[in-house]
């Protein structure tokens, strides 16, 4: 039996079984289908009954949020209407064309207190690649692909334990990076620079494996004192990861990693 | 026909335990169905039947949640030698106690195990957390589950078999 075990693992390094995963996980995908559309919204029923409590908070801080944004995105669409006036006046062309994407479904989850990695509907035969860029719908970074099949993908969201992001504070040029941590949760070892809570982290783009301002979260909390070489920083992710259902991934971005980054 | 029934249980319980479990999170941790399946297959059915199954466990839950499939069959292997050493040092528990003990203890095994599989791969741990937020919650759903599953199955006529490998029982057979 171990020396099954040594072949498998053998096996596997070499890709010997990938055919035969990606068999397997078509063979499989309709009791997945199946099992996703009977239980996934029991889920969502007692998720959402036992988070009464939070969600009340949640809600109170977002209506705050949101009236703040509201006045925001008032001045944001004054300062457009200047921009593309001067554009208009530099015969600049708009917006980013090049930026590409899939939507999938996410079809299974293997999710421990270490590892928080997803499988989605799509594989090689839609372009999909290793190192794609994986994000919400809302364009917030969830994960990256790390290995793909004919039909299938999986990828390792950044609240796996094994995720690093390179990252930095939206306006104040601080930066660091952004890890996984048991329990799904997210840190963030800050390299230098201030922080404070509530402010936004983006992906730096530092190494290649991430395309730079991809919004990852807020800062949640910031512990430790003036004397600390590294204060403890906590990120809220700007998504649920734990309830997204679908997911877009990025298929212009060609990662190019210095190793950097996983 | 039993044996094909057993596979099929777990490779059922492969997709159950990466699609329906990890919706239902106790503290963080998920629910091992493939451990339960393989620990009922060993003691309801025969050891040799979950010789069989250990393997198609790991390679199917190994596929589907893109792990290791060798690795897992390392951390599901203990619960064979277990099953028979409770069974041969006259331990003074019943069938139940022996299927619980063997269960608990392939369970805390392969929670390290792939814990450590995964600080291999890169992630950081401390001991604590292992024991208090993996191992023991870990340990303590397995058996939560075992004990829901096992009166069903016992009022439902199926009895109690032997984890001990009957020797000279292939020989015996030709």
């Amino acid at each position: 039996m171990i020396g099954l075990a040594l072949f498998l693992a053998l096996a596997g390094q070499v890709g010997v079984l990938n055919p035969f995963q990606g068999v397997f996980l078509r063979i499989t995908s309709p009791v997945e289908s199946v099992l996703n559309g009977v239980f996934r919204p029991v889920a969502s029923l007692l998720s959402g009954a036992g988070e009464a409590g939070n969600l009340r908070d949640e809600n109170n801080r977002l209506r705050l949020e949101n009236e703040a944004l509201r006045n925001q995105v008032g001045e944001l669409q004054q300062n457009a209407e200047d921009i593309k006036g001067l554009r208009d006046a530099l015969n600049l062309t708009q917006g980013d064309q090049s930026v590409k994407y899939v939507a999938a479904d996410i079809v299974h989850r293997d999710a421990s207190p270490f590892t928080d990695v997803v499988t989605i509907n799509r594989g090689s035969g839609d372009q999909i690649q290793v190192g794609m860029v994986v994000v919400s719908t809302k364009g917030t970074l969830l994960g990256k692909v790390t290995k793909v099949t004919a039909t299938n993908s999986f990828v390792r969201l950044i609240t796996d334990t094994q995720s690093t992001v390179s990252a930095e504070i939206l306006g104040t040029g601080a930066d660091g990076s952004v890890k996984g941590t048991p329990n799904r949760g997210l840190s963030f070892d800050l390299a230098q620079g201030e922080i404070q809570v509530g402010d936004q982290v983006v992906t730096a783009g530092l190494g290649g494996g991430f395309p730079r301002g991809l919004p990852i979260g807020r800062v949640a909390s910031v512990s430790g004192t003036s004397q600390d070489l590294y204060k403890k920083v906590t990120v809220e992710p700007g998504v649920r990861i734990g309830t997204a259902e679908n997911v877009l991934v990025r298929t212009d971005f060609i990662p190019e990693s210095l190793g950097l980054e996983d | 026909m039993k044996a094909i029934i057993a596979v099929a249980g777990t490779v059922f319980a492969a997709v159950w335990q990466v699609t329906v479990a990890p919706l239902f999170p106790v503290w963080n941790i998920t629910f091992d169905f493939v451990l339960l399946v393989l620990v009922l297959v060993a003691a309801f059915g025969t050891p040799r039947r979950a010789m069989v199954c250990i393997p198609v466990a790991a390679l199917a839950y190994g596929f589907l949640a893109n792990r290791e499939p060798g690795l897992l069959v390392l951390a599901y292997l203990p619960l064979l030698p277990l099953g028979l050493y409770l069974e041969e040092t006259r331990v003074p528990l019943n069938h139940f106690g022996r299927t619980a003990l063997a269960l608990v203890a392939t369970g805390a095994w392969a929670r390290l195990l792939l814990v450590l599989g995964a600080v291999v791969g890169g992630a950081s741990a401390n001991v604590g957390f292992v024991l208090f937020g993996v191992v023991l919650p870990g340990l303590f759903l397995d058996l939560a589950l075992l004990s829901l599953v096992y009166l069903p199955l016992r009022l439902l006529g199926w009895s109690g078999q032997s984890m001990s490998l009957s020797r000279g029982g292939y020989y015996s057979s030709l």
